[in-house]
């Protein structure tokens, strides 16, 4: 599956008086890995929201590739663009894992490869439970693996490892670059800069319902000054870069330790 | 120190569950005590939170088996997902956080007081006014932990508390425990977090299939953080090291 492009001209949201969104715009590329960060309450959720026309803006506006998504219900951006919530509980109903998986394909009239996504996701051993019955941050991945499953050209993820272990993220990072090397447009909201590092080309930031910075994932995560900022640190991967001056702004763990293996050990930090 | 809570082979089934959720889990936490629960999930962290804090079996049902203890007179929870613990009842932040000591029957004064002193430790005291359903996933999870400690717990509970805050925020969340234990609050953690959790817990607990498998200090139970992993696959010897300062010790210039 290829991507669509994402554009959000000029758009403003409120929540009665609080002003969520102030005239934001921002393209995003067919196939492009872009990571939206940025304080609580920054508008990162809205502006997500908005894109599979949850809410409606009350200004400017939206489009996913051809789509002017003011046209379409939220049904209907679901065939182009999968979404998982931040809190996924409110996307899953259906009595087994498996067949929540397989509801929004088989609805589509798609065939879907249901099994290799719960595979892709570690879900096999849960198949069979109620979605209910599995443990909170598992239930994220459930709601991941059903909008895998019907192959979208866009992956929208609000805090998609909040809660999962390394193990588990790993999991994720590895099934959004398989997508990414599809050529699937993925935009992952997420607090979590060690993930967006191991994922995210371009990282766009937002403050006060505005686009405070947009740039190349290794310019703004090695860029500590900026990060502080916006109250943030560089990840991990970043940090090390930085202090020992590596080549070529490793970002992804891999390209860290490969450059590291060279190194002498001390047995013990004495 | 008095244990706040015993569990002596304690078991644990969820209604109509084939599971068991916690299996022969034996434990005291003392008062001042910060106690991490590691494991993967679904390993029995918060059930062993549920469990601990009284809420299971009498909320969620279930079997109890084995000996529990609890000794604290006000155990409070913070649950994984702080959207479901709002009481629906309240306006604005300011009452949600002092609807817990309101219904303890606490004098009006005492209960204001207490709200405003919750709400200046979460750095909420901006969203006094706000109403709650209005509120972004972060902003609501330090409410529901404002609302916690409103309550004078002596046993406090926390479901991965930092979840859906951001890095400063998470930060600040942490940085708030280790005075609160010293203050002779038992705090018991479930995160899969374990470079934050590293940093403020005096002992830690690792959870398998609802077995707890190891308990001690948290450097030699917890498993490797992130910058630990990717030390490990860099070639540095064990003990992995726990943040990148950490690292950068270790290497020889």
């Amino acid at each position: 599956m290829s991507g669509w492009d994402l554009r959000v001209e000029a758009v403003r949201y409120s929540y009665g008086d609080v002003e969520a969104l102030r005239d934001v715009s921002l393209t995003i590329r067919s196939g492009e890995p872009v990571a939206l960060i940025g304080k609580n309450g920054a508008g990162k959720t809205t502006l997500t929201r908005l894109l599979v026309a949850l809410i409606r803006p009350a200004a400017g506006r939206v489009a996913v590739g051809d789509w002017n998504v003011a046209s379409k219900r939220p049904d209907e951006m679901a065939r182009r663009v999968g979404y998982v919530f931040q809190h996924a509980d409110q996307q899953l109903f259906a009595r087994s894992v498996r067949e929540d998986v397989a509801f929004g394909p088989h609805r589509l009239g798609r065939r879907a490869a249901v099994s290799a996504v719960l595979e892709e996701l570690a879900l096999a051993p849960w198949a069979d439970v109620h979605p209910y019955d599995v443990p909170a941050p598992l239930r994220k991945l459930v709601a991941l693996a059903g909008v895998l499953a019907m192959d979208p050209g866009v992956l929208i993820l609000d805090e998609p490892t909040a809660g999962l272990d390394r193990s588990q993220r790993d999991l994720v990072v590895a099934a959004l670059r398989r997508r990414s090397a599809q050529g699937v447009t993925v935009l992952v909201v997420s607090h979590d800069l060690g993930f967006v590092a191991e994922i995210a080309d371009r990282v766009v930031v937002m403050e006060g319902g505005r686009i405070a910075a947009d740039r190349a994932a290794r310019e703004l995560l090695y860029d500590a000054d900026a990060l502080a900022t916006l109250g943030l640190r560089p990840p991990a991967t970043a940090e090390i870069g930085i202090a020992l001056r590596l080549p070529g702004a490793p970002l992804r763990s891999e390209e860290v330790a490969a450059t590291l293996r060279g190194v002498r050990w001390k047995q013990s930090a004495e | 120190m008095t244990p706040r809570v015993s569990l002596a082979g304690v078991t644990f089934t969820y209604p109509g569950a084939d599971r068991v959720a916690l299996r022969g889990v034996s434990l005291e936490i003392a008062a001042g005590e910060i106690v991490v629960v590691a494991g993967a999930a679904g390993a029995g962290a918060s059930t062993l939170l549920l469990v601990a804090t009284g809420l299971a079996p009498r909320l969620v049902g279930g079997t109890l088996a084995g000996s529990r203890t609890i000794e604290a007179r006000r155990c409070g929870i913070v649950f994984a997902r702080p959207w479901t613990q709002l009481t629906g009842l309240c306006s604005t932040v300011a009452d949600e956080v002092s609807f817990g000591p309101a219904c303890a029957g606490r004098p009006r004064a005492e209960v204001t007081e207490l709200a405003a002193r919750a709400m200046q430790q979460l750095g909420i005291a901006h969203l006094a006014l706000r109403d709650p359903a209005h509120l972004s996933g972060g902003e609501l999870q330090r409410v529901v932990v404002a609302a916690a400690l409103a309550l004078q717990p002596e046993l406090l509970a926390l479901d991965d508390p930092a979840a859906e805050l951001d890095p400063a925020a998470a930060d600040a969340l942490y940085r708030m425990l280790p005075p609160l234990a010293a203050a002779g609050l038992a705090i018991l953690l479930a995160t899969p977090d374990i470079e934050r959790a590293a940093r403020v817990a005096t002992r830690a607990l690792v959870l398998e299939e609802g077995a707890l498998v190891a308990d001690g200090p948290p450097a030699v139970v917890l498993p490797a953080t992130e910058v630990g992993v990717l030390a490990r696959a860099a070639g540095c010897p064990a003990p992995y090291p726990l943040d990148v300062p950490a690292l950068l010790a270790r290497i020889a210039r």
